[in-house]
Parts: C-alpha cells; sequence; structure tokens
C-alpha cells in the first residue's frame, strides 16, 4: 500500500513545491534588511514544514508523525511570540 | 475528487504567498502577504487531507485540530510582530500612517 515514489501522487507533487517554495522563502530569512523581515520569514517556512510533515505522514501512512507537526506549530507560535516582544521591548 | 481541489488551491495560495514575500518592499505588506495566504492555504491542504486519508476517526480529528491551531496561532504571531515592528523603529513605507495618529 506503502507507495516508493513520490511523484505518482498529487501529493507528494505538493511535497516537492512546498519544499522549493521554503527555499525561496529561506532568502529572506538570510538576507533580510531587518530583524522583523527574518522573524517573518522563519514563520512562514515553520508553517510550510508543518504542512510538508502532515503530508508525508499520509504518503507514508506513519501517522506518529502528526503529533509532530502539532508540536512543531505550537512551539512556532511560542518562539514568534517571545521574538516579537524582544523587539518590543528592545527599542 | 473535491481533495484534490482543495489541494490545489493550498498549493496555489502558498505560492502566491511565497511570491509576496520576495517582493513586496516592505515588512508590513509582507505580513499582510504571508499571513493570509499561508493560514489559508496551510488550511486547505489539512482540509483535503482530512478528506482523502483512508484510516480511523481520530486521525481525521487531528487534521482537523491541525487546521484549527493553525487558524488560531498564525494570526496571533503575526499581529504581535507588526506590533512589535512598529515598537522596534521601523517605519512603514506608506503615504498614510494612521496608527501614528492615535500613538504620537
Amino acid at each position: 500500500m506503502v507507495e516508493e515514489n513520490l511523484l505518482v501522487n498529487p501529493f507528494g507533487w505538493g511535497v516537492i513545491l512546498l519544499l522549493i517554495t521554503a527555499s525561496l522563502v529561506s532568502y529572506r530569512v538570510l538576507f533580510g534588511p531587518t530583524l522583523a523581515d527574518r522573524i517573518v520569514g522563519l514563520n512562514t517556512v515553520t508553517t510550510k514544514i508543518v504542512v510538508i510533515i502532515a503530508l508525508l505522514s499520509v504518503l507514508l501512512e506513519a501517522y506518529f508523525l502528526l503529533d509532530i507537526a502539532i508540536v512543531l506549530l505550537m512551539v512556532n507560535a511560542v518562539s514568534g511570540l517571545i521574538l516579537a516582544k524582544y523587539m518590543e521591548v528592545r527599542r | 475528487m473535491i481533495e484534490y481541489f482543495f489541494l490545489a488551491l493550498g498549493l496555489l495560495v502558498m505560492v502566491f504567498s511565497t511570491l509576496g514575500i520576495l517582493r513586496f518592499p516592505d515588512v508590513y505588506t509582507r505580513l499582510h502577504a504571508t499571513t493570509k495566504c499561508d493560514t489559508g492555504g496551510a488550511m486547505s491542504i489539512m482540509i483535503a487531507l482530512a478528506i482523502y486519508v483512508d484510516a480511523s476517526f481520530f486521525i481525521k480529528l487531528k487534521f482537523l485540530i491541525l487546521a484549527f491551531l493553525i487558524a488560531l496561532i498564525n494570526p496571533m504571531v503575526s499581529h504581535a510582530v507588526a506590533r512589535g515592528a512598529y515598537k522596534y523603529g521601523i517605519k512603514p513605507k506608506v503615504v498614510v500612517d494612521m496608527y501614528a495618529w492615535d500613538n504620537p
């Protein structure tokens, strides 16, 4: 039932497309002019990686990866809030 | 068949979010592009997976919980980042700045 090749399924094409877009967004993380640009880029990359993990859990039929996706989303929320509070206080 | 429609919609929205974060001139316009597009795209892909997956009810429920958490968390972080960026001293490249009227 588990398919060996990713590209026989439209959801596998989704994994490839999301990897390409995440590597494009990482340009903004590396060369962003200000600190806020880097935070926005990191938030976007992490959301894309959560979606990639959810797609892979269906494609590989390994459903324990869903718990990892939920925990990574919560860690993303806490880290974003802490960085935003750092920008607000530091002046 | 409906799940492939949701998947295509989500991937299209994700590609436009990437285009927005690469091409917009300012941090606030980048936030405007990425929070709406990313939230909508991720929720759409999660709904597509919840329809598509051939498993028990609780695994479908986990996908819906993931979509709900994305809808809850992503706008909150964007709001906090925009507020922190304004307090940090980054001025928006716009003609009318209404936030500066209320907070001189």
